[in-house]
C-alpha cells in the first residue's frame, strides 16, 4: 500500500536550513514528504508544481524565509504569488487548492517546521486521494507555461503596489476580478488545445469540456488567429478543427 | 548529448545515525537497479578519507561521469565531495547530493521501514537528478581591499584593530558619538577588578591612533548593496548620506541590557539593575548611608522568566559588584539569590571564592520559586525561598540590584535584514554553524563578533573580535574571491526582450541589451546569486537556472511521486 | 628568507582552525601533531552539545581540509624540540617520530593491521578496544597512514610480506626537521584527568564506573561496542548516573577551576541514552549547572522535559560496589540527611587537565604557565597573549572552553599571527 507522497520544495538559505535543525534536534515528522533543494522559494515555477500533481503528488509544499528575510531580498515575495497562480489553476482543474501549501520557516525554527508538516500531512491524508481528469492537469500545466498566465504572476505584486504603465494602481478585488477571469480564459483555451488531437467540432467540445458553445468558439478563434489550430474538414456543414502541433501527449517538455 | 552517462552511487551509514534507521544495504541494492548507474557502494562514513578514496577509485575504476552520495546534508558536506570529484578530474557540479539523515533517518528513527522508502526515493530523485546535471566552471571576482566594521564596541574595535594591523584599511562604523560601546558605562571589570574607563582609553588611543582604521561616528547603516568582494554601505553620518565600498562586512552591534519593567517591583531608584549600579559606583553617586542590606537577585527576566536563555555574565558581573561594594563597605551586607551560579572556567570559580572570602553571602533559590520583592512600610522587603529549609525567608533590603539578561539591540532587526542575515529564536545574530562557523554568517564575506552573537564578557567578545577579523582577513588577503557557477543564462533564440527578469532581478544581474536581433537579456555573472525567480518568471521560459534547471527539477520531482523509471 | 610561515602546535579543532585561516589568506603553515592524526579530543567524541551534531561527521571534511590544504604542511607524530629567535624569525626544531611505515607510499589499505598477531588496548577508544601492532587510531584518522607501535611490535615481518606496496621500513629512525617561522600558535588542548586518585568513586576498582569520555566511545557506533552502552560484562544497562566535578572545583589536588564543559557534556550523553535506550534512566549529580552557553539552557529544558533526564543536586560522598556489581551511590540532598540511589553504571565527569607533557613544551617555547598549568596570559583579558612575542595561545590548553569557542579561540590567534606576517612589521604594533 502506497503512502500518499508529498513533495517538497524548500529554500536553501531558510527552510531546507530549518529542515535539518529538525534533523538535528531529532523531532519526528511524517515520512510522506519528498524534499527538494532550491536556491530559493522564488525559483518554484508554477509549471513545476502543477507537473507534479500531474504525475501523482498528493500535496505539494513549498517553504521560503519569511518575509524580508529572503536571502535574495524579495525572491518569498515572488514565490507568494506564483504560488497564487498555481492555486487558481489547481482550482480550474478541480484540485482542492489547500494542497498546494507555502509556509515561511527560518534556519533556526526546525520545530515550526515539523509543525507545519505533520499539519499538512495530516490535511493531505484527510483529502484523501487526489484526482482529476488528466486532461484538465494538462491545461493547467500548460495554461502555467503561457506567456499571459506568467506575465501576471510576476507582474502582480508591481500592479497592486505601484501601478501599471497608467499609473492605476490596482486593488486586491479588481485583481482578483481579473485574475480569475483570465486564469479561467486560459485554461479553457487549453482544454481545448489539448482535445484538439484529434478533429472536433465546437458542439462536440462543448458537450465534452461542459463549455457555452459561444466560448467554445471565441476560443477557437482565438487559437486559429495564433495558427494554434487548423480547420481540419467541415462535416455535415459543421466545421472540425485539429491543434497543429503540440507535443507528445500535452506533456510540458523543454 | 551523446556521452553516456555513468553514475556511481556512495551510500553513507554515517555510523548508526543513518544505518541505525535506514536499510542500507536494500538501498544498496536497489540504486543498482536504476538507469545509468554504474556502481553503487555503501561506506561507513562517506565522508572519511577511506570513503573519500573509494570515491575517487571508483570514478576512475568505472570511468563514472556522475556522481551521488546519499549522506547527510549538502549544506555542511556537499564542498567536500566536490573538492573529492575535482581531485580525479571530475567536474564538481556533476556532482549531487542526497540527504537521507537529516531529512530522513533522524526524523523518521522509529520507522525504520517508511524511511528506507523514503531513503529510496529520494536517491531515486538525485539520480534523476545527477543524469540531467551539466559540468560548470568557477567564477572568479576581485575584492576590494578594506573592511567595514559596524559597531564600536570592545569586539567591533578589536576587530577594527586586527584587520588594521594585517595591512587592509577599516571603516568603523558607531552610532553614538563616541567610541567604546557598553564599556563606557562600567565601573570596574572582572576579574581583575581594574577601572574599566583606564582599561577602555588606552584601547581606544590604539583604534584612533591606527591609520588604517576611519572612524565613522553619529552614523547608522541605510543600506547595503553587493556581495563578498564588493559590499557597498550606504551611511548616514551626522545626518549625511555617504557611501563605503568595502569587501568584507563585520557585525559588532552589541547587546543592551533588558529593563524589568514591573518585574520585582523595579523602580529604577531602589530597585535597580547591574548596569544603574555600576553607572552610579562609576559616578560615586550612591548614597551609602542608610543602606545597610543590598540584594542581588540572579536570573531576573531570564531562563524562563522573559527570555528563555542564560545570559552567561550576570553572575560573574554580580559577583564582582558585590565583592567591591562588601570590599569598600565592609559593614553592609550584601546577599546575591541565585540559582544556579555560572562562575566557569579557570578564574571565575576563583573570583568566586573571593567573594565568599570578603564576605558576600550567596543564597540559592529553586528556579520555579524565584525571589519575590515586596514594599512594606516604605521598606523593601525580599522574600527568598530557602531550599533545604523549604520555606520563604524574608529578608529586609537597601537596595535591590537585578541581574537581567542582556537582549538584542532593537536596530538589530532591521540591520539583519539589510545584511540579510538571520537572527535566532533568542533574537541574536545566528551564525553560520553553531559548532563550527562560530563568528561567520551563511553568507559570504560577512562575519559576526561580540555580544550581538549572544552574552560574552570582555575578554570572551575580544577574543569573538579577534576571530572575526582573523576570517575577515581571508578574502581581504587573497585578492580574490571564488563564485559559485550556479547562475542563469538566457536563450536568446527564445527570448524576446520583455524585461520582466530584469524586473525581479534584485542584484541588477540580468539585463536587456540591443542586439542585431532586437532587445536580449543578458546575465552578468558574478552579480547573480543564483535565486532563479527570473528563471520561474520568463514568460518564455527562455532562462535556464544551472545546477536547478526545469528539466532537473521535473525530473527530481517526477522520480518522487513515481515510483518506476521515468526516461 | 624565503616565504613567512607560522607554527601551529596541535591538530585539534583550535590547532585546525588557525591553520586553516591562516593557509587560505595565503600564509603557509606547518601543522605540527603529537599523535598519528589530526583531529584531536573532538574526534573521539559521538555527538555534540547542543545541537547534537555528529562530531566526527562535522569534524572529518575539515580535518581533510587542512590536510589537503596546499599551503598547510601536517607534520603528525611529531614534536617540537626547540625553538630559538624571536618574534619574527623563531629557528624551530621538529623532531618526526618514526612510523616504520613510508608515508609517501602508504595507501591506508590497512593489510598490516589485518595480518598483525599482536592485541595492545587502543588509547583513542580509550582502552575498550583491541588494535594491531600496525594501526590507524581510528577509522577516519587523517592522514590516512599506518604506523608500528615500536614499543609492541615484535618484527615479526608479516606485515612486510602482506603490503603490496612495500611500504614497511623496520629500519626507519626518527628524524628532525628545521624550520624558521615568524609566528607560533599554542593549541595543544586537554588531557582527562585518571580518577583512580578519587578513591571513594572507586574508578578502577568497580566494574562498571567509566569516564565521561569512556561512555562516549562506548555509545558511538563506530566505538568498541558499535554504540551499545553495556557494562564490563557485557550487560545492557538499565540505569546511569553521570557525577560532575570528579577532581575539579576540588581544593584536594588544588584544582579549584571548573572545567565549563562537563554539565552539557553529561547532559548530552544522558540524552543520548535516552535516544538509544528510551526505557533507561539517567540521573546527574552537578555542584552548579553550567548552562551558559548559546541554546545550553534551552537544551538542558529538553534533557528535562522532552527526555526525562533527572538532575540530582550534589556531590555524592561515596559509592559502594554490591555483589551483583550495581552500584550504591551516597549523597546528602540536605545538610542532615543521607541519601542512596542504586545504579548499573556511574560515569564520572573528570577534570580536564592540561594535556601531558605541556610543561616540557612550555619550556621549549619559553612561555609561561599558570598555577593549574595553564598557558599564561600578559594580559588577561586578551586570550590570544602568551608571556613571550610572537608565541599566541588557542583552545583549552589556555583555559576551559567548549568546541564552538575553541575555534573562535584559533580564528583569534591566527588574526594574531596574521599581524606578523601580513602586517610587515618587524615590531608589530604592541598588542592591546
Amino acid at each position: 500500500m502506497a503512502e500518499v507522497k508529498i513533495v517538497g520544495f524548500l529554500c536553501n538559505w531558510c527552510c531546507y536550513a530549518g529542515a535539518d535543525l529538525a534533523g538535528v534536534s531529532r523531532f519526528q515528522y511524517p515520512s510522506n514528504i519528498r524534499i527538494i533543494r532550491v536556491m530559493c522559494s522564488g525559483r518554484v515555477d508554477p509549471v513545476i508544481i502543477l507537473d507534479a500533481f500531474l504525475y501523482g503528488a498528493a500535496g505539494v509544499f513549498v517553504g521560503g524565509c519569511h518575509p524580508g528575510d529572503c536571502h535574495y531580498l524579495q525572491g518569498n515575495y515572488y514565490a507568494e504569488k506564483k504560488i497564487e497562480m498555481a492555486r487558481r489553476l489547481l482550482k480550474e482543474a478541480e484540485v482542492d487548492p489547500k494542497r498546494l501549501r507555502l509556509e515561511w520557516v527560518s534556519a533556526s525554527e526546525g520545530e515550526r517546521f515539523v509543525k507545519i508538516i505533520k499539519e499538512f500531512t495530516d490535511e493531505i491524508k484527510a483529502l484523501g486521494p487526489v484526482t482529476f481528469e488528466k486532461g484538465a492537469m494538462e491545461a493547467a500545466c500548460l495554461a502555467a507555461a503561457d506567456y499571459r498566465l506568467r506575465i501576471l504572476a510576476t507582474k502582480e505584486r508591481e500592479l497592486l503596489e505601484e501601478g501599471n504603465k497608467y499609473g492605476e494602481v490596482f486593488t486586491r478585488h479588481e485583481m482578483d476580478r481579473l485574475l480569475d477571469d483570465l486564469v479561467r480564459e486560459e485554461y479553457e483555451v487549453k482544454r481545448i488545445l489539448l482535445k484538439l488531437n484529434k478533429p472536433m467540432s465546437v458542439k462536440e467540445l462543448s458537450a465534452e469540456l461542459n463549455l457555452k458553445p459561444n466560448i467554445v468558439l471565441r476560443h477557437i478563434l482565438d487559437l486559429k488567429r495564433y495558427e494554434l489550430i487548423d480547420l481540419h474538414e467541415i462535416r455535415d456543414n459543421t466545421p472540425t478543427y485539429i491543434a497543429r502541433e503540440l507535443s507528445e501527449e500535452g506533456e510540458i517538455t523543454e | 548529448m551523446t556521452e553516456e552517462i555513468r553514475i556511481g552511487v556512495f551510500i553513507c551509514h554515517c555510523g548508526i545515525n543513518i544505518g541505525g534507521v535506514v536499510d542500507v544495504p536494500a538501498v544498496v541494492e536497489y540504486a543498482s537497479t536504476l538507469p545509468n548507474i554504474v556502481h553503487a557502494e555503501r561506506n561507513l562514513y562517506t565522508c572519511s578519507s577511506e570513503g573519500l578514496e573509494s570515491i575517487k577509485a571508483a570514478i576512475k575504476e568505472h570511468n563514472l561521469n556522475r556522481v551521488t552520495v546519499a549522506s547527510c546534508t549538502p549544506r555542511t558536506h556537499e564542498p567536500l565531495f566536490r573538492a573529492t570529484c575535482k581531485e580525479v578530474g571530475l567536474n564538481p557540479y556533476l556532482f549531487e547530493f542526497v540527504n537521507i539523515r537529516d531529512q530522513c533517518s533522524w526524523v523518521h528513527m522509529h520507522e525504520p521501514e517508511r524511511a528506507t522508502e523514503k531513503a529510496k526515493d529520494l536517491l531515486r530523485m538525485g539520480v534523476a537528478k545527477a543524469a540531467r546535471l551539466e559540468p560548470l566552471e568557477e567564477l572568479t571576482s576581485d575584492v576590494i581591499p578594506s573592511a567595514v566594521v559596524i559597531g564600536a564596541g570592545i569586539s567591533g574595535m578589536t576587530a577594527a584593530l586586527s584587520v588594521a594591523r594585517n595591512g587592509f584599511s577599516v571603516h568603523l562604523i558607531e552610532k553614538e558619538k563616541e567610541i567604546g560601546g557598553m564599556l563606557r558605562n562600567l565601573y570596574r571589570l572582572y576579574p581583575t577588578d581594574e577601572p574599566a574607563e583606564e582599561f577602555l582609553e588606552q584601547r581606544i588611543k590604539a583604534v584612533k591612533e591606527h591609520k588604517r582604521i576611519a572612524l565613522r561616528l553619529s552614523s547608522a547603516v541605510r543600506a547595503v548593496e553587493g556581495y563578498v568582494g564588493k559590499f557597498k554601505v550606504i551611511l548616514d553620518e551626522n545626518g549625511i548620506e555617504k557611501s563605503i565600498d568595502a569587501g568584507v562586512i563585520i557585525v559588532a552591534t552589541g547587546a543592551e541590557e533588558f529593563e524589568p519593567e514591573g518585574l520585582y517591583e523595579y523602580d529604577g531608584e531602589r530597585v535597580i539593575t547591574q548596569l544603574q549600579l555600576e553607572e552610579q559606583l562609576k559616578k560615586g553617586d550612591l548614597n551609602w548611608a542608610g543602606i545597610k542590606n543590598v540584594m542581588m537577585i540572579q536570573c531576573a527576566g531570564a531562563r524562563g522568566e522573559v527570555v528563555g536563555y542564560c545570559s552567561r555574565i550576570c553572575c560573574m558581573n554580580a559577583i564582582k559588584n558585590a565583592k567591591l561594594i562588601k570590599e569598600a563597605h565592609p559593614d553592609i551586607n550584601v546577599f546575591v539569590a541565585h540559582n544556579e551560579l555560572q562562575a566557569y572556567g579557570e578564574v571565575y570559580e576563583l573570583y568566586y571564592r573571593d567573594a565568599k572570602k570578603a564576605g558576600v553571602r550567596f543564597l540559592r533559590f529553586p528556579l520555579e520559586r524565584r525571589p519575590k520583592v515586596r514594599r512594606s512600610d516604605g521598606n523593601l522587603v525580599v522574600d527568598v525561598f530557602h531550599e533545604r529549609m523549604r520555606l520563604d525567608i524574608p529578608l529586609e533590603a537597601d537596595l535591590v540590584v537585578l541581574s537581567v539578561p542582556l537582549v538584542q539591540n532593537p536596530d538589530a532587526t532591521q540591520l539583519s535584514k539589510m545584511l540579510k542575515v538571520p537572527l535566532g529564536q533568542d533574537k541574536f545574530f545566528f551564525e553560520a554553524h553553531v559548532k563550527l562557523r562560530p563568528v561567520d554568517f551563511a553568507t559570504d564575506g560577512i562575519f559576526l563578533c561580540g555580544t550581538a552573537h549572544g552574552p560574552k564578557d570582555i575578554g570572551e567578545s575580544i577574543a569573538q573580535g579577534y576571530a572575526a577579523a582573523s576570517r575577515a582577513t581571508i578574502p581581504l588577503a587573497r585578492g580574490y574571491v571564488h563564485s559559485e557557477p550556479i547562475i542563469s543564462s538566457v536563450n536568446e533564440e527564445l527570448c524576446i526582450g520583455c524585461g520582466i527578469c530584469e524586473s525581479v532581478c534584485p542584484y541588477g544581474a540580468i539585463e536587456v541589451v540591443e542586439t542585431e536581433e532586437g532587445g536580449r537579456a543578458r546575465v552578468t555573472g558574478v552579480r547573480c546569486k543564483g535565486c532563479g525567480t527570473c528563471g520561474s518568471s520568463c514568460i518564455k521560459r527562455a532562462i535556464k537556472m544551472y545546477h536547478f534547471t526545469d528539466e532537473q527539477l521535473i525530473a527530481q520531482e517526477r522520480a518522487a511521486v513515481v515510483t518506476e523509471v521515468i526516461s | 628568507m624565503g616565504e613567512r610561515s607560522v607554527l601551529v602546535i596541535g591538530g585539534g579543532v583550535a590547532g585546525m582552525q588557525a591553520a586553516f585561516d591562516l593557509a587560505e589568506a595565503g600564509i603557509k603553515v606547518f601543522l605540527v601533531e603529537r599523535t598519528l592524526s589530526i583531529g584531536g579530543r573532538m574526534a573521539q567524541l559521538d555527538k555534540t552539545f547542543p545541537t547534537n551534531d555528529c562530531a566526527i561527521c562535522i569534524l572529518a571534511p575539515k580535518m581533510m581540509d587542512c590536510y589537503r590544504h596546499g599551503n598547510i604542511e601536517v607534520l603528525t607524530f611529531s614534536e617540537v624540540i626547540s625553538v630559538e629567535g624571536e618574534v619574527d624569525s623563531f629557528n624551530v626544531k621538529i623532531l618526526r617520530n618514526p612510523r616504520f611505515i613510508d608515508e609517501e607510499i602508504c595507501n591506508g589499505c590497512g593489510d598490516c593491521a589485518k595480518v598483525c598477531p599482536m592485541g595492545i588496548l587502543n588509547k583513542f577508544d580509550m582502552d575498550l578496544r583491541v588494535r594491531g601492532g600496525a594501526y590507524i587510531p581510528f577509522l577516519q584518522a587523517v592522514p590516512l597512514i599506518y604506523a608500528l607501535d615500536r614499543e609492541k611490535c615484535m618484527r615479526c615481518g608479516l606485515c612486510k610480506v602482506v603490503c603490496g606496496k612495500d611500504a614497511i621500513q623496520y629500519d626507519q629512525r626518527p628524524e628532525i626537521v628545521e624550520m624558521t617561522v615568524s609566528a607560533i600558535i599554542v593549541a595543544t588542548g586537554f588531557d582527562a584527568l585518571d580518577p583512580s586518585s578519587i578513591t571513594e568513586y572507586g574508578y578502577g576498582r568497580y566494574e562498571n564506573v567509566i569516564t565521561a569520555l569512556e561512555f562516549e566511545r562506548l555509545i558511538c557506533a563506530a566505538g568498541p561496542t558499535g554504540g551499545h552502552v553495556m557494562g564490563k560484562d557485557g550487560k545492557e544497562v538499565k540505569s546511569i548516573a553521570w557525577i560532575q566535578c570528579v577532581g575539579a572545583r576540588d581544593m584536594r589536588d588544588n584544582r579549584p577551576y571548573c572545567c565549563s564543559v562537563c554539565c552539557m557534556h553529561a547532559t548530552k550523553e544522558a540524552i543520548l541514552t535516552k535516544e538509544h535506550y528510551p526505557e533507561v534512566e539517567t540521573y546527574i549529580f552537578y555542584t552548579d549547572l553550567r548552562c551558559f552557553g548559546k541554546g545550553f539552557q534551552e537544551y538542558v529544558n529538553r534533557a528535562k522535559d522532552d527526555y526525562g533526564v533527572e538532575y540530582i543536586r550534589g556531590k555524592p560522598g561515596e559509592i559502594r560496589e554490591k555483589e551483583d556489581t550495581n552500584l550504591e551511590i551516597f549523597y546528602s540532598p540536605s545538610s542532615d540527611k543521607v541519601e542512596r540511589l542504586e545504579v548499573e553504571m556511574v560515569v564520572l565527569c573528570t577534570a580536564l587537565i592540561p594535556s601531558e607533557g605541556v610543561e616540557a613544551l612550555a619550556g621549549v617555547l619559553g612561555v609561561e604557565l599558570d598555577e593549574y598549568k595553564f598557558f599564561k596570559l600578559k594580559d588577561p583579558y586578551n586570550f590570544t597573549e602568551t608571556t613571550r612575542d610572537g608565541i599566541f595561545v588557542a583552545g583549552y590548553c589556555q583555559a576551559p572552553r567548549d568546541i564552538p569557542e575553541c575555534i573562535a579561540h584559533g580564528s583569534a590567534a591566527a588574526s594574531r599571527a596574521m599581524e606578523v606576517v601580513l602586517g610587515g612589521n618587524r615590531n608589530h604594533e604592541k598588542s592591546q
